[in-house]
């Protein structure tokens, strides 16, 4: 998975990239809870909610295609969930298993792109500093950006294991060798465990007291 | 599983977020305590280990799939219980933020199901068993039965989400195959967090959490009553699950009997009791081998799993302490063989 591709279109000079990311923010948030809360049957409402999605990836400069590729990987699971709780809902008696099916995957696919957007728009360092002016406990917040620091990181230190493992052992793909790849994961908490002592120790020596302190 | 935005109700959604915010909120406060400023560096990249770690995909011998570690027990051993659920916590808000994994008015629940009950409540499985074995051994058996409860409560109480949102009458049929299918999960869970576990023990044991470390030098925080409480009620309710999940099969052969106390005698069901009439066929198509064949399916995969989990970690753990014997003993200041002792 190629992380870096996640804030490609987050600089660009468009007219939502440009909007302060706390109004972004809790706009995602009501949008997202609105189309959850839209009762089975309310079609004008859906029908708004969606052209209100779709003028906005319009006006965010992010190509739909990319967009769709992301719901794809997503769209076994929605349905999965879908045919599972459908049968069970009660508002069945009333419009039928197909109707209450395809709104709840409506549903799920407006939310999906909502929060997608967001972050399409948004650099995440921003929308964790908006997270923060919102009121979020700081403690949470400065985990999450530690957390984004590492991320990227941590991934390709795991890619360049992955290779390295590759080019030492001579194995048919498909076997099970467990014990090869949870000698992976134990390293890579080994490295991830010493990475952060390492950082804190070096972040004491330059007076950490607990808080983050950002320029903006 | 991480529970997309619609398939629950609204009110279960809020119910789950205002429980979920409660238990992240004490969560941190108790991290903090502990660990005052190394906090949030800690859990910065120990939260990008978990969600670097469930990149490696484990192949499943001859099947096309594949699966991969979940991490929560694994984040609770290592970081004790309230930091797993933190480091868990903020897997989840990225999962959901960065790549639309997980529902965002669904986090809450997400949080119940994988950072408390999944970590956290993993936790209070592993200490106790830890605790009465004892030893790098008791790590492993513990950790591992741990995974295997916690795949299993985290899918339990999925289930009663789902069963919340609809009809109460088709929780029996939702957790019979939700636990099934976690049953095989948790399985593979299991297996992972014991050789990851037993990976560390063979190099830097001194890294696994003692929750007695800081009780020798802080005696009032030595095991509180309510936290005592606190493990046996989790542990209770995990083997209340398991034996719900060998009783569900028998229940549900009559669910017809059991929707007709609950809505006749408890009147919970009578507004709903229509909808049953008109299309009842449906409800069993996703019944590929029939109600009984899955009830049955359920019960063995359940006992089959738990034996599975046992005897592979008593292996595990027979490897490593014997490994563990030949070596000096570990001088790190709180090490697990020290703690044995």
């Amino acid at each position: 998975m190629r992380l870096d591709a996640l804030e490609r279109y987050a600089d660009l000079d468009a007219p939502l990239q440009r909007l302060d990311a706390r109004l972004k923010l809790v706009v995602a948030v009501v949008y997202v809870v609105a189309v959850v809360a839209t009762p089975v049957g309310w079609w004008g409402t859906l029908a708004a909610e969606g052209l209100l999605m779709a003028f906005l990836v319009g006006l965010s400069g992010v190509p739909p295609r990319e967009l769709a590729v992301r719901w794809l990987g997503f769209l076994v699971l929605f349905g999965f969930l879908t045919m599972m709780v459908a049968p069970a809902r009660p508002e069945r008696a009333g419009h039928g298993l197909a109707v209450v099916a395809l709104t709840l995957l409506a549903k799920d696919t407006l939310a999906f792109l909502a929060t997608v957007l967001l972050v399409q728009v948004t650099p995440f360092r921003t929308l964790l500093a908006a997270m923060r002016r919102l009121g979020v406990p700081a403690v949470l917040v400065s985990t999450l950006q530690f957390m984004y620091r590492y991320l990227f990181v941590l991934t390709e230190e795991l890619d360049r294991m992955v290779t390295a493992r590759r080019a030492r052992t001579f194995r048919r793909s498909g076997r099970l060798d467990w014990g090869l790849l949870t000698g992976l994961v134990g390293v890579l908490f080994l490295r991830a465990f010493e990475r952060g002592e390492r950082v804190h120790a070096a972040m004491l020596a330059r007076g950490w007291d607990g808080t983050v302190r950002t320029l903006d | 599983m991480h529970i997309p935005n619609a398939v629950l109700d609204p009110k279960v959604a809020l119910a789950t977020g205002v429980l979920g915010a409660a238990g992240l909120a004490y969560s941190l406060r108790m991290v903090e305590k502990r660990l005052g400023e190394r906090t949030t560096v800690l859990m910065g990249t120990m939260a990008a280990f978990v969600f670097a770690a469930q990149m490696v995909n484990f192949p499943l011998g001859p099947l096309a799939i594949s699966g991969h570690l979940l991490g929560g027990v694994l984040a609770a051993v290592m970081l004790g219980p309230w930091a797993g659920a933190v480091v868990i916590a903020a897997v989840l808000i990225v999962q959901c933020l960065l790549f639309g994994d997980g529902g965002l008015t669904a986090l809450g629940a997400n949080f119940l199901n994988m950072g408390l009950i999944g970590a956290a409540g993993g936790y209070a499985i592993y200490a106790p068993i830890r605790r009465a074995i004892g030893g790098r051994g008791g790590v492993i058996v513990g950790g591992m039965a741990a995974a295997w409860f916690s795949v299993l409560l985290a899918s339990g109480a999925f289930s009663v989400e789902l069963a919340a949102s609809g009809h109460r009458r088709d929780f029996v049929r939702i957790l019979s195959w939700m636990t099934l299918v976690h049953a095989a999960i948790g399985l593979g869970e299991a297996v992972i967090t014991g050789l990851v576990l037993r990976f560390i023990l063979l190099t830097r044991p001194d890294l696994v959490y003692q929750a007695d470390a800081s009780a020798a030098a802080e005696p009032a925080e030595a095991p509180t009553r309510l936290a005592a409480w606190f493990q046996v009620a989790v542990a209770g309710l995990g083997v209340a699950l398991a034996v719900a999940t060998f009783l569900a099969p028998f229940a549900s052969e009559h669910p017809d009997g059991l929707e007709f106390v609950v809505g006749e005698k408890l009147g919970l069901l009578k507004d709903e009791a229509p909808a049953t009439l008109p299309v009842p066929i449906p409800e069993y198509e996703l019944k590929l081998f029939g109600p009984d064949a899955v009830g049955a399916a359920t019960a063995a995969a359940g006992i089959v799993g738990t034996l599975v989990v046992f005897v592979v970690a008593a292996l595990l753990a027979r490897v490593v302490s014997r490994t563990g014997r030949d070596e000096p003993a570990p001088t790190a200041p709180g090490g697990i063989s020290a703690h044995a002792a």
